[in-house]
């Protein structure tokens, strides 16, 4: 467990990562949680448009989505997802996204 | 007969008989039966075990610690050599000298790794008293077979710990010398069953 | 609640009862072999350096010896004369609270069963064996990573470990068809679903649907350019993991396996290929038939054996032109040291990129990356994890290798996540993605 100070408030990462509360997420927390886990200096709007989306199922099924569906919503070939978060859909896109870590080989 | 020689024969019957039943007990844990289809040969595994697979160049371990395989080696020739001249003893066919120097060398081995095991914390930490009972059994067992064949009034304290090195043997670790074989099979039944050992590279 | 507060919640709570109850289920895991180990440790110490903790943070408790102490003491204690009669004098300990944090932190929190210290025993000991002993008993002790047991219980629940719905399976195989038809510029070129009489039933690991589906479409394409006779299943079946190895749980293990079982009936395939997942074919080939205790009526094999044999009947062609990068090769466990395919992967690298270099040690001394055993599943350890595959980070260095090949998605997550925190600058790939982008007409 970890916390990181984001303007005055104290968020809880888990060990890997991922927010504690999933609730708390905004999408200034998304851009500082893409530069401090990720390194991202820069969120581009198709990075937005995978993390709204993710976020949005998230919210809506309790549940991370399949690439799939990220790619096909969002427009955002496939090979592209990968250039867009360097750790994955999962470990990339997903924390951002502020959901918690899927279980399996991720 | 010498009383001596009388109690070494009973604390031999004592420790075979009581690694009989070490064994015995382990066994009655029952084979595992297995149904997966074999990829190798298990028999392979087990000759490669106890043949190719205990020379130093197969280990690692062993690369990474000369001085220990040499010691350990030392050691348990050093034992071996202590048992031989205990058998030629009790056979009333005399000491020869040229043991007695490889039983003393095998002392130095025992002394050496005793030494390790005190004074590396790392050693010391995954030991427990019957490490140091039985290394000092045996150490002393090799060195008074040693000295023994350079100065026979020796013979009886020799004797005396002999005694008390069968008795203990069983109740401690030294009971790796019946559990080394059953390990080193399973081992190589194991790995030889895979298909993994013999090495193909 | 954090998992350390959750599991000192659940080791307060522990009762006369549990410490029984696993010491049950501990001794029923033991048979000749194990009790003859448990009698075997000479306690000499030079198996501290095979160990990838070990190397990386050398303390105590990360020997395997130490580790196999901590459960040798307690089987001592309760299953020995000695360890009743002189509990002092050889090590023996009674199991309770503090006993079993101990085990939890060396079975769960400081081994991946890679089985490396097997090989570097004095004596020859399968540590593995007896760790695996000890993980089912806490898990009788509910002592389980809760993380680890989700993703058991996930697959149990929904057939397959990270519940994906048979729509989006179906759809996303659907699309990756699509996919496979534009690159290979055949309408033909199918990801066939549930075609009853196949040869080969494949299977695959459910991270690649989810969100890495290049490795299925490079599996299909190989399988495409051979002209195989396979397919996938749409239901239960598909998924080739198995946690179950991990939390070593055998029934939960054996309801996962049968779910294999039971699509290679429903389709009438003659072998199951398992995709490239060292715990998946472990579990497929060697440890599913002593779960469900009876042999399958059909063959298991890895598709890196497959990939092998198209090779060798030149049934595919590759140019190793086609990777002029330097190429190294990852041994995962459960498919080398524990798997016994070692060669068929060097093989069909070799064929495919023309500059592999071999990592050392390799082969069945390989190190693991330090994501085995479960350990990407148990975010309590994570920290231990990537400080422990500093070992591999170091050996892919020394290889000075652009690409690092690996033949499992467990292997492939945790390299990746050595590559950034390492900074390696390495393209992680799957042999099949390699074989795939080599195949020539």
């Amino acid at each position: 467990m970890s916390v990181l100070d984001f303007n005055g408030t104290q968020v809880q990462l888990n060990e890997e990562g991922f927010l504690v509360e999933p609730s708390i997420w905004t999408e200034e927390l998304a851009a500082f949680l893409a530069l401090k886990e990720e390194g991202l200096e820069q969120l581009t709007e198709d990075h937005w448009s995978v993390i709204r989306f993710i976020r949005g199922h998230f919210l809506e099924n309790d549940s991370a989505p399949m690439v799939r569906a990220m790619c096909k919503t969002t427009g955002v070939p496939l090979k592209r997802i990968y250039e867009l978060f360097p750790s994955g859909p999962a470990k990339g896109a997903c924390k951002l996204a502020g959901l918690p870590k899927p279980d399996g080989c991720v | 007969m010498n009383p001596l020689l009388a109690g070494v024969m009973l604390a031999t019957i004592w420790c075979a008989g009581a690694l009989v039943v070490l064994y015995m007990r382990t066994k009655a844990f029952g084979v595992r039966q297995l149904h997966s289809r074999p990829a190798g040969d298990a028999r392979a595994g087990v000759r490669y075990a106890f043949t190719q697979g205990m020379a130093p160049q197969a280990k690692e371990s062993v690369r990474m610690n000369p001085l220990s395989y040499l010691a350990g080696m030392l050691y348990h020739t050093g034992i071996f050599a202590g048992l031989a001249l205990l058998g030629l003893k009790l056979s009333g066919l005399g000491t020869p000298r040229v043991l007695g120097i490889v039983a003393l060398l095998g002392a130095t081995g025992g002394i050496a790794l005793l030494g390790k095991r005190m004074f590396k914390a790392h050693l010391r930490g995954i030991s427990c008293p019957d490490d140091f009972v039985s290394n000092l059994l045996a150490t002393g067992f090799a060195a008074l077979a040693g000295i023994t064949c350079f100065l026979p009034s020796f013979a009886s304290l020799w004797l005396i710990e002999t005694i008390a090195l069968l008795i203990y043997a069983p109740l401690g670790k030294i009971r790796h010398c019946l559990f080394f074989f059953p390990t080193r099979y399973h081992f190589g039944a194991f790995f030889g069953r895979r298909g993994v050992l013999p090495p193909t590279a | 609640m954090s998992d350390v507060d959750e599991l000192e919640t659940r080791l307060e709570a522990l009762t006369e009862a549990d410490f029984q109850r696993g010491l049950e289920v501990f001794r029923s895991k033991l048979k000749e072999a194990e009790a003859a180990f448990l009698n075997a440790c000479v306690h000499c110490g030079l198996c501290a350096e095979s160990c990838h903790y070990y190397r990386m943070d050398p303390v105590l408790e990360n020997i395997p010896a130490a580790k196999l102490e901590t459960i040798a003491a307690v089987f001592k204690r309760h299953f020995t004369t000695m360890g009743k009669v002189a509990p002092g004098l050889v090590g023996a300990r009674s199991m309770d609270k503090d006993m079993a944090r101990a085990w939890v932190d060396a079975v769960f929190g400081r081994c991946s069963l890679c089985g490396r210290c097997s090989l570097n025993c004095t004596v020859g000991i399968l540590l593995p064996r007896l760790f695996r002993a000890a993980r089912a008993a806490l898990g009788a002790m509910g002592l389980t990573p809760p993380d680890l047991q989700a993703t058991v219980d996930t697959a149990l629940k929904h057939g397959n470990n990270m519940a994906i719905t048979r729509e989006d399976w179906v759809e996303t195989v659907q699309w990756i068809e699509e996919e496979l038809q534009m690159e290979t510029g055949d309408p033909e070129a199918r990801l066939p679903l549930d075609k009853h009489g196949a040869k080969i039933l494949f299977t695959v690991n459910p991270r690649e649907p989810k969100f890495f589906p290049l490795s299925l479409q490079a599996s299909a394409k190989v399988f495409w350019a051979a002209k195989e006779d396979w397919t996938l299943t749409a239901d239960h079946g598909w998924d080739l993991t198995n946690y179950g190895l991990f939390n070593c749980k055998d029934e939960e293990a054996g309801l996962i396996t049968q779910n294999l079982v039971d699509a290679m009936a429903r389709l009438g395939c003659e072998t199951l290929v398992i995709g490239e997942c060292g715990h998946g074919f472990a579990s497929a080939r060697w440890e599913g038939e002593e779960w469900l205790k009876q042999g399958f009526p059909f063959k298991v094999m890895s598709i890196l054996e497959l990939m092998d044999e198209y090779l060798r009947d030149g049934r595919i062609k590759v140019d190793p032109a086609k990777h002029p990068k330097k190429v190294t090769l990852h041994d995962p466990c459960n498919l080398v040291r524990h798997g016994g395919i070692c060669e068929a992967q060097r093989r069909v690298l070799r064929a495919s990129a023309a500059d592999f270099v071999e990592m050392t040690p390799n082969r069945e001394h390989n190190f693991c990356c330090g994501g085995g055993g479960g350990q990407l599943a148990m975010g309590r350890y994570k920290a231990r994890r990537l400080n422990s595959g500093g070992m591999k980070a170091q050996q892919i260095r020394d290889t000075a290798a652009e690409v690092v090949v690996t033949p499992c998605h467990n292997c492939v997550d945790q390299l990746g996540e050595l590559n950034k925190e390492y900074k390696l600058k390495v393209q992680i790939k799957t042999v099949a993605e390699i074989v795939a982008d080599a195949l020539v007409p």
